[in-house]
């Protein structure tokens, strides 16, 4: 980590392998269909940021914060964008990268807002307490408590709701 | 089943997502892609072939041995300026190079662009260098990826 935030291109590489995945999923659970543009900016920011992080325990904390502010600020502005063309909703599914079930997840996922979604992947992917999940959104922990429980219960309903005609009962 | 259990969608960071990452943060490095009309296979076969491809279309090197491999970590030597040989490391794998010596830093990465296509990121430098040298390295590198694409379009036409 030391050597990496000197800009030794090999530790780099190694903390690359590291981060890579980790915040293609934060990005692409929050930001859907814009995942990949947010995950690069993210991506650039921490490489190019990291020299200034004093505390190296810190770095996934860190990280973490800038992948979600991306996502949320790119999935608000399509979101936005949309709203103002009037344009149909984005498509749900990019299955070219996903595994069986990410389609089903993102298809749902989707019809959240994208705070609902950070919140979710906080918490229900990224395990964070609400202590945390709130100090990385920037939020009180009550904020968190009722937006989580909103998002759990939408998403629970979307999912049901998708479930029922899939399983084709004749 | 709870959320936590469900497979969540991930976005993609290919290889040269990540090159472009690293050389966004060290300014002093010169930096290229390109998009090149043949295959990653094809592409890679030079490209990612430090001793027998990279001699073919930069300048630079005109030779280069690996001394030491232990998986994707590798040690080697080439020729350097005023006839000294130049020992780097590096980590190589398929679509992916880094490497470094106490003088230089080179990264190459390829990425698919469907069957027939494959986008690659080049990027080498010196922190010895100031900002003509590396706008003149930028330059070279330039003719190095036309040079690439050349021996790559040769290659595909040799395999058909």
């Amino acid at each position: 980590m030391m050597a990496a935030k000197a800009g030794d291109v090999l530790a780099m590489s190694r903390l690359m392998d590291a981060l890579a995945p980790w915040l293609a999923r934060i990005c692409g659970s929050i930001a859907l269909e814009h995942g990949d543009d947010a995950a690069q900016e993210a991506l650039v920011q921490v490489f190019r940021d990291l020299r200034t992080l004093r505390e190296p325990d810190a770095l996934r904390a860190w990280a973490r914060r800038i992948a979600v502010r991306e996502a949320v600020r790119h999935a608000r502005r399509a979101r936005d964008q949309s709203a103002r063309s009037a344009a149909p909703a984005a498509p749900l599914a990019s299955p070219s990268s996903d595994p069986a079930l990410a389609p089903d997840v993102r298809a749902v996922l989707a019809r959240l807002a994208p705070e609902q979604r950070a919140i979710l992947v906080l918490r229900d992917l990224e395990g964070l307490s609400e202590q945390e999940a709130a100090a990385q959104l920037g939020v009180a922990k009550g904020t968190v408590k009722s937006r989580l429980a909103r998002a759990r219960e939408a998403f629970a309903k979307r999912w049901h709701a998708d479930e029922a005609p899939s399983r084709g009962e004749p | 089943m709870s959320v936590a259990q469900r497979a969540w969608p991930s976005a993609q960071l290919d290889d040269v997502a990540r090159l472009r990452a690293i050389a966004a943060a060290l300014p002093h490095l010169a930096y290229r892609e390109r998009t090149l009309d043949a295959p990653f296979e094809i592409v890679w076969s030079i490209f990612g072939d430090l001793e027998r491809g990279v001699p073919r279309f930069d300048h630079f090197v005109r030779w280069l041995r690996i001394t030491e491999r232990d998986g994707e970590r590798v040690r080697l030597v080439s020729n350097g300026p005023l006839g000294i040989p130049m020992r780097f490391e590096a980590v190589l794998r398929p679509g992916w190079c880094v490497m470094r010596s106490r003088q230089a830093e080179v990264g190459m990465a390829a990425t698919p662009e469907g069957s027939a296509r494959t986008r690659v990121a080049h990027f080498e430098g010196s922190r010895f260098l100031g900002a003509l040298g590396r706008w003149w390295l930028g330059r070279t590198m330039e003719g190095e990826l036309t040079t690439l694409a050349r021996l790559c379009e040769a290659e595909l036409r040799s395999r058909r």
